[in-house]
């Protein structure tokens, strides 16, 4: 790491002063401090944002839903039984009961792309500046296989898979003010442009993210496979919320994570599922649709089936 | 205590040079002249005496250098010391201060819940904090508690056993020896 | 029958390890825990280039941060560089901060060569040459024995597969290093080995200093599985930081460091033809194998086995045997011997090739097995092994489970040679009882200290735990490095000797006839003033060679999403006499779970484009977790009357391939190449769509940020900045 400056930052408009240029916000550290020992990020100095007022508290909105304070850490979401299970369910398969007793929920959304080219130290790879996505001719294995630019980094956030089906808002501290912004907003700038891990702006800080009050009968689920059993990455993940009526689908929503740079939802898939039977016909014709246009690259068209597997798998959770 | 540090400190630039660190480590405190930028487990192993917590691999993948952080095991070497203060650090050393061991380190000894014993301190935290929380856990606790704690010799059927025995819950040998065969 | 007593009160017991205290609450300190009086932090300098011609390496911005005391070169002047990670230059400073800032300015002149890290790639020809003067194909070694091709035109079936396997790193979770302190007139190292005697002798030889001036200690140490001998490069730059600080430094590696430059099981790739009768009767078996210990490899190596060959047709007796091996050089870091080296490559491609005859003889795997073993030992532990793993049940035609997710089985054999050589070992006994062993052996986790205390105890009647046992110290009695399953077979008979020896002074200095147990402190007491101290030493008839083990694995595979889980291993091992039953089966434990992560999980991957390693860490060089570890059932075969014998290579290696050969039984189709990822169980199983493969059209790098995926140029410029 290269030295630093650290403050302690009280409220969301000092923090935003003092950041400065070359500064970044300290949440929880997992995946600010892995970038910063490997020199891929130096920051001059480092805010710490843990002791802004209400950001560690899980809370009602006045509509019912749930506030989640951006550092709320992992483990306390997790333990939130009252939570949509879905939600419970990534937060459980993020990294190891170590790391979830410390990251929080705004540096989950936040992290940036796990892509070893991208982690690689002695690499200057096209996300980090460089001229060249060494993944689309490379070691692809756990790449996207949808992109809307060069690089293909996809999103490993489980929450915001979780998340985007919940129809989340992050709240956003945003040039003196609070900003809303969808997960599909929250992720849009990274489908275009290689260097954006996010659609964070300089300066930029998440401090909660909001979720709608639940809506009697809708349930949520959340599935991802790795390699190994515990504490690994997701190959795939995906996400599914809305209610199951009288054996039909009713306001399905549904998201993959790790195959794309933003959480992928495709509305056409959640407009098809409307009022189908809830049974693996239907399931795999969303499935088919979502990955119709599916690009994999040399090394990761495995992800297909397992991402068809998963859509069905969590859709029909919908009815348990 | 650590809410009062953060006031007292609030929006105070601290860095890049040392500045005073203040840990309590063990129950005891200490003071370190610490850059923000070392690592609760650099202050532990580099700049103290305290090597029980020890590094393997240094990015939040190994739990070998895990600690008690008021009584949650985290890894020391995400975290910065400066970040620490306030809070009660507990390494593998403060577990049997008085040189009586724990009922999870007996356990650990009696099952052979280690080999090299290089993650051993940090497994035996690990546990200790699991059983604090959940004494009578079931065998998939134990190993999803444990999932953040690697090991290279391949202690872990017996960490699960340690852990298990520590709890008072019966578990059966899964070795025999047969002779004249 | 051998001199080990036949009623033993410890041996073959559960003893808990003498260290267990120290290990369980942080006492014990490592090599790497070491803080000697002014100790500085020291940091190692590598490479960035895969493949380059250093001109000139500038320290001086490293020596001027503040807190730096020393800087070195690996060498001076101009130098080649092989491997992405290569040692050129180290640090020492009061702090590892001012290590890294000290890193951060080295500067290095140099000129990048062509390149290559494939070994298939690397082959080719007009490949870069990873050396001037060689070609990186060595020259094959060719093995032949009866008519191969005669004998296959017999053969009633004959199949052949290609296997591959990857490379492995040991990731000991203790780094290699040392802390090292040179004086004017001698040295101290504390070493995490496996040989202090290879350090300590590394170390004279460099210092120029006289080995009796040498000391190296090993207290504690985390783990080395074959890849720890000798000071190594950061050893010796540790010691040349000392000498010119005049103060002691450390320098463990990093994780990052650990997985470019220390070591590796070599990649195999086996082309395997085997024949038999109809009745499943071995006749014929053909190898094509290459593989590659990075640049240890290749023609330069030619003669010397390249370090990437394995045994073949491994531990089957077949009468017609042709083979051919050869090593390829890449620009990768080079090999060392990890546990049981060349034998889990072997076993991979035989025991695969075995299962495949047997699908199409329509024969049981075991029963093949048992029908062309010539190991004795081997075939009773098929026998008992498939009767406890209810073998008979579980093996069903490959592929049959109904559903989604199905189950298979798969067993393997594995033998090792081992055995003991020369060590020596003393023992005091003193006037007031207290016993001490003293050896220069050193335990890497395996346990040897509470073996040395096993013995000494049985031999004298008295408990483990009174027993003082130090290891460790090149000032002790000399014994070997621990390498190749030979430390309990080396270090067991020497106690044995010493305190036999020992056994007999007492009784013949105090009269006692029969010193042992209750008579023991008495008998000490009538020695006056003057301790015991023997010497012993390893002799023929204690120890011996040759263990056969057999492993049977189940595992159920989710075949929509490729996710393997083993869900129970099953080990029937000999190991001789049994020395302690409770360390003996940990090592077991450790070895299958290795095997396990071969199996599964590991793998080093590099990129051909760069040449760098894309997972110098935890994250993505995946090892098994606690999760991952299936039921591990082990049946010791107890053998006193053939001595003591080594466990810790035999059980590495039949693991993966008994899983693979399981993977197999399940889905119906064979994983030919190690690690069996999702991604290769979706392959074979033909979920994987065909055609759509985007990254591999050529793709300009000046193009790139203007080229989407889809084709279509995108509007993204904008966010681009200028």
């Amino acid at each position: 790491m290269k030295a630093f400056e650290y403050v302690n930052a009280q409220t969301p408009e000092s923090a935003a002063g003092l950041i400065g240029t070359e500064g970044r916000y300290l949440a929880g550290g997992i995946d600010l401090l892995g970038e910063m020992k490997e020199y891929i990020a130096t920051p001059a100095r480092l805010v710490n944002v843990k002791n802004l007022p209400t950001t560690r508290e899980i809370s009602k909105t006045p509509e019912g839903g749930f506030r989640l304070g951006a550092n709320v850490t992992i483990a306390e979401l997790a333990a939130q039984a009252d939570l949509p299970a879905g939600l419970i369910e990534a937060a459980a398969e993020v990294g190891s009961p170590q790391i979830r007793a410390v990251a929080t929920v705004g540096g989950n959304l936040a992290q940036h792309s796990r892509c070893w080219y991208y982690r690689q130290r002695d690499l200057t790879c096209l996300k980090r500046g460089g001229s060249t996505c060494y993944a689309r001719d490379g070691e692809n294995k756990y790449n996207a296989i949808f992109t809307g630019n060069p690089c293909i980094s996809p999103v490993v956030s489980n929450l915001a898979v979780a998340l985007t089906v919940l129809s989340a808002q992050a709240v956003v501290w945003r040039k003196s003010k609070e900003v809303r912004l969808t997960m599909a907003e929250l992720y849009a700038d990274a489908w275009n442009n290689p260097l954006a891990q996010n659609s964070l702006q300089p300066g930029d800080l998440i401090l909660a993210v909001e979720i709608p009050a639940p809506v009697a009968g809708v349930r949520s689920s959340y599935l991802q496979v790795s390699e190994k059993s515990d504490f690994d990455w997701a190959l795939v993940s995906c996400a599914a919320a809305g209610s199951v009526n009288e054996g039909k689908f009713r306001g399905v929503k549904i998201a993959l994570g790790a195959v794309a740079p933003v959480p992928f939802q495709m509305e056409e898939a959640n407009a098809l599922l409307e009022g189908k039977p809830c049974n693996e016909a239907s399931a795999n014709a969303a499935a088919s649709l979502i990955l119709a246009t599916a690009t994999p690259f040399s090394h990761n068209g495995y992800k297909v089936p397992i991402a068809r597997a998963l859509i069905r798998r969590t859709l029909l959770n919908l009815a348990k | 205590m650590a809410q009062e540090l953060n006031k007292h400190n609030a929006e105070k630039i601290q860095g890049p040079d040392a500045i005073p660190v203040q840990l309590t480590i063990n129950g005891k405190a200490q003071a370190f002249q610490l850059e923000p930028r070392v690592t609760l487990l650099d202050a532990l192993r580099n700049h103290s005496t305290q090597t029980g917590a020890k590094e393997v691999c240094d990015r939040a993948t190994c739990g070998a250098c895990t600690v008690l952080l008021d009584g949650v095991p985290v890894y020391a070497c995400m975290l910065l010391a400066i970040e620490a203060q306030g809070r009660e650090i507990t390494t593998v050393e403060g577990l049997a201060p008085d040189g009586k061991l724990t009922k999870v380190q007996e356990e650990f000894i009696a099952c052979d819940g280690l080999q090299c014993g290089y993650c051993t301190p940090g497994f035996v935290l690990t546990v200790s904090a699991l059983l604090a929380k959940n004494p009578k856990p079931s065998e998939t606790d134990v190993r999803k508690a444990c999932s953040g704690n690697l090991c290279r010799c391949g202690s872990y059927p017996r960490v699960v056993e340690a852990a298990l025995k520590a709890a008072g819950v019966a578990t059966a040998s899964k070795c025999e020896v047969l002779t004249n065969v | 029958m051998s001199e080990w007593p036949s009623d033993p009160k410890f041996l073959g017991k559960d003893t808990r390890r003498l260290e267990g205290p120290a290990k369980v609450t942080g006492a014990a300190k490592y090599s790497s825990d070491m803080q000697p009086e002014g100790w500085l932090y020291g940091m190692i300098f590598r490479s960035k280039w895969p493949a380059a011609l250093i001109k000139s390496i500038n320290l001086e911005k490293a020596r001027a941060v503040p807190g730096i005391k020393g800087a070195v070169t690996v060498r001076d002047g101009e130098r080649p560089v092989y491997f992405y990670g290569e040692e050129l230059a180290a640090v020492a400073g009061t702090s590892k901060q001012a290590c890294l800032d000290a890193l951060r300015l080295i500067e290095v002149e140099a000129t990048p060569q062509p390149f290559v890290v494939d070994p298939v790639e690397a082959m080719k020809p007009g490949a870069p040459s990873v050396f001037t003067d060689s070609p990186n194909l060595s020259e094959a070694k060719i093995k032949e024995e009866g008519k191969v091709d005669e004998a296959f035109a017999q053969c009633a079936v004959v199949v052949d597969g290609e296997f591959s396997t990857q490379v492995q790193l040991h990731h000991s979770l203790e780094t290699h290093g040392n802390t090292i302190h040179v004086r004017a007139e001698d040295c101290t190292a504390w070493a995490s080995t496996q040989g202090i005697f290879s350090v300590r002798d590394g170390l004279a030889d460099q210092l120029k200093l006289p080995q009796s001036k040498v000391r190296a200690i090993t207290e504690y140490m985390g783990g080395g599985f074959g890849s720890k001998f000798g000071p190594g490069v950061e050893g010796s730059l540790a010691a040349r930081l000392s000498r010119e600080t005049g103060l002691p430094v450390k320098i463990m590696l990093t994780r990052f460091d650990e997985s470019l430059a220390v070591g590796n099981r070599p990649s195999s790739y086996q082309k395997i033809r085997l024949g038999s009768d109809k009745e499943g009767n071995l006749l014929a078996f053909d190898l094509d194998g290459f593989g590659s210990a990075g640049f240890s490899s290749g023609g330069r190596t030619a003669g010397g086995g390249g370090g990437a060959g394995f045994p073949a047709p491994y531990i089957y007796k077949v009468p017609n045997v042709r083979t051919k091996q050869a090593g390829v050089a890449t620009n990768a870091g080079s090999s060392r011997a990890f546990r049981a080296p060349g034998h889990p490559q072997g076993s991979f491609g035989m025991e695969s090739i075995m299962d495949e005859l047997a699908v199409r003889l329509g024969m049981d795997p075991v029963d093949l097995r048992i029908k062309n073993d010539p190991f004795e030992i081997r075939r009773k532990e098929y026998a008992i092994g498939r009767e406890k793993f209810g073998w008979a049940q579980k093996y069903k035609k490959p592929g049959s489970t109904p559903g989604p997710i199905k189950t298979g089985v798969g067993v393997a054999g594995a033998t090792w040679g081992g055995g003991g050589k020369g060590t020596k070992a003393q023992v005091t006994i003193n006037p007031d009882g207290a016993v001490e062993v003293r050896c220069g052996t050193q335990d890497l986790g395996t346990g040897i200290r509470t073996v040395i205390a096993v013995v000494a105890a049985e031999i004298f009647g008295l408990t483990p735990d009174k027993i003082l046992v130090r290891i460790g110290d090149t000032d002790f009695p000399p014994s070997g490095g621990s390498g190749g399953s030979t430390t309990t077979p080396s270090v067991s008979p020497a106690i044995f000797d010493a305190c036999t020896k020992g056994l007999q002074q007492l009784q013949t200095v105090s009269g006692v006839a029969d010193a042992r147990g209750v008579n023991f402190l008495p008998a000490c007491r009538k020695l006056g003033v003057e301790p015991i101290v023997m010497q012993g030493e390893w002799r023929e008839g204690l120890s011996s060679s040759g263990a056969g083990g057999v492993q049977f694995a189940e595992v159920a595979v989710d075949t929509e999403t490729g996710f393997v889980k083993v869900t129970k291993i099953l080990v029937v091992q000999d190991c001789g006499l049994v020395v302690n039953k409770l360390t003996a089966e940990s090592q077991v434990n450790g070895g299958v779970i290795i095997g396990l992560g071969y199996a599964l999980y590991e793998q080093r991957v590099m990129d051909p484009q760069t040449g760098v390693v894309l997972n110098p860490n935890f994250e993505t060089y995946k090892l098994p977790g606690i999760s991952d570890i299936p039921d591990i059932e082990v049946i010791l075969l107890d053998m006193p009357e053939r001595g003591v014998i080594g466990i810790g290579e035999p059980v590495v290696i039949p693991t993966a391939s008994a899983v693979a050969n399981a993977v197999a039984n399940a889905i119906g189709v064979r994983i030919h190449s190690l690690p069996i990822t999702p991604d290769k169980i979706l392959e074979a199983l033909d979920r994987v769509p065909k055609g759509a493969t985007a990254g591999n059209e050529e793709l300009d790098p000046a193009f790139a940020r203007v080229e989407r995926a889809d084709g279509v140029a995108g509007d993204f410029v904008d966010f681009l900045p200028a």
